[in-house]
């Protein structure tokens, strides 16, 4: 690779940092969604940089499938926001508290 | 080799910048008078009525669900096109067992579409 | 070469802005068209990496499905941006510090292994790369040794699907 692996790893732990961030900060449960989307790209991020530094292809096979998974999470993270958004008019995660009663 | 996408990210600036250029252009030269009138949403020449905003059906989510599905699909089938011709090469074993992987790969994901096909998710009324 | 590095940290600059800009984006659609740009730069930085088959992924599935998916479900649900909250509690300050605490963690292990050379077999030309990320490599081990793992990953791509409907077609009283 043209450009060193480390600087590969140190963008995808920046953007792991940010998604967590996000995750811990925000309060629209769709935005957490895209920040959990966020993470699984970084995390991508760093398996092709080690894949292709290697030489060894497992890492982007690995990729295929994280990006499958991601596809699936989107698609039913997406669904229970709309089942909840059905209930409770809401998406706001602090006004989503069944448990708590 | 990354030298071959030069031209790709060249044509991406390209467009960026004649469509930024284009719209900076526009409202930089363009007269601005509006008037209360011409500020409202044009519905051929009707008056407006409600929110231009409303919800839409979830019967949209459900087909582009299915649409993500079949992508994820076709991006696995891709690389089977690509080296289908090696599977060809390395002789008939090889070349049944990779069509036995993807028609099973194949048939479990139509087996979600029939599910959504039966239980209505793709009739619009 | 000094255009893949320039391309490189240009490309790295878009992805942690626009992955800040999804944070702070006020509307959820802003987020969401931020985070797309944010998947564009990731495939070009793909790309650098000459992992060509992955960049093309990247832009079909998550710029071209994934966030079309969560456009639909924002106009679905016809959100305005959330009222700031009248008191900051300690939940935010809890997840700031603990995001920092993370982001400590993580340069304090990229910066003890800084210029670490890993065991590759043999040192790794362009040629080889550039080989490693074509579609050809990819399918002869993904039909062959992970055939049992694609099964799994259709098995788990149905179960989403039929997840979906059934969440997505429930009729609430």
């Amino acid at each position: 690779m043209e450009v060193a692996l480390d600087w590969y790893l140190a963008l995808s732990a920046v953007m792991f940092t940010i998604g967590v961030f996000g995750v811990l900060l925000k309060r629209n449960a769709i935005v957490i969604l895209m920040c959990v989307e966020l993470m699984l790209n970084s995390a991508n991020v760093a398996l092709v940089g080690f894949s292709q530094s290697l030489a060894d292809p497992t890492g982007q096979i690995l990729v295929f499938f994280s990006i499958a998974v991601a596809a699936a999470e989107a698609a039913i993270g997406l669904a229970i926001v709309i089942a909840i958004f059905r209930k409770k008019r809401t998406v706001n995660i602090n006004d989503i508290h069944l448990f708590k009663h | 080799m990354f030298a071959d996408f030069i031209p790709l990210f060249v044509i991406i600036a390209i467009a960026l910048g004649l469509a930024l250029t284009l719209l900076a252009a526009a409202s930089w030269i363009g007269p601005k008078r509006p008037n209360k009138i011409k500020r409202t949403p044009y519905e051929s020449g009707m008056d407006p009525i409600g929110s231009a905003r409303e919800r839409y059906s979830v019967k949209f989510y459900l087909v582009a669900m299915i649409f993500i599905v079949f992508d994820v699909e076709v991006v696995f089938m891709y690389p089977w096109a690509v080296s289908f011709h090696d599977f060809i090469d390395a002789g008939l074993v090889a070349t049944v067992g990779v069509m036995t992987v993807v028609g099973l790969f194949v048939g479990i994901l139509t087996l979600g579409l029939v599910y959504d096909i039966k239980k209505g998710g793709l009739e619009f009324d | 070469m000094a255009l893949a590095s320039v391309t490189f940290f240009a490309l790295a600059l878009i992805a942690i802005a626009s992955a800040v800009g999804v944070l702070i984006a006020r509307s959820p659609i802003y987020s969401a068209l931020s985070l797309v740009l944010n998947l564009l730069s990731v495939a070009g930085l793909y790309l650098t990496m000459n992992a060509s088959f992955i960049g093309v992924i990247q832009i079909l599935v998550y710029a071209g499905a994934i966030m079309v998916l969560v456009l639909f479900v924002i106009m679905l649900l016809n959100l305005d941006a959330l009222p700031s909250p009248r008191s900051i509690g300690w939940g935010p300050i809890l997840g700031f510090v603990l995001g920092i605490g993370l982001l400590a963690q993580l340069l304090y292990v990229m910066l003890t292994s800084f210029g670490i050379s890993l065991e590759a077999a043999e040192p790794v030309t362009t040629a080889m790369a550039v080989e490693n990320g074509s579609a050809n490599t990819l399918g002869q081990i993904l039909f062959t040794e992970y055939a049992l793992h694609l099964q799994v990953a259709a098995i788990l791509l149905l179960a989403a699907t039929v997840g979906a409907v059934m969440l997505a077609q429930r009729r609430f009283a």
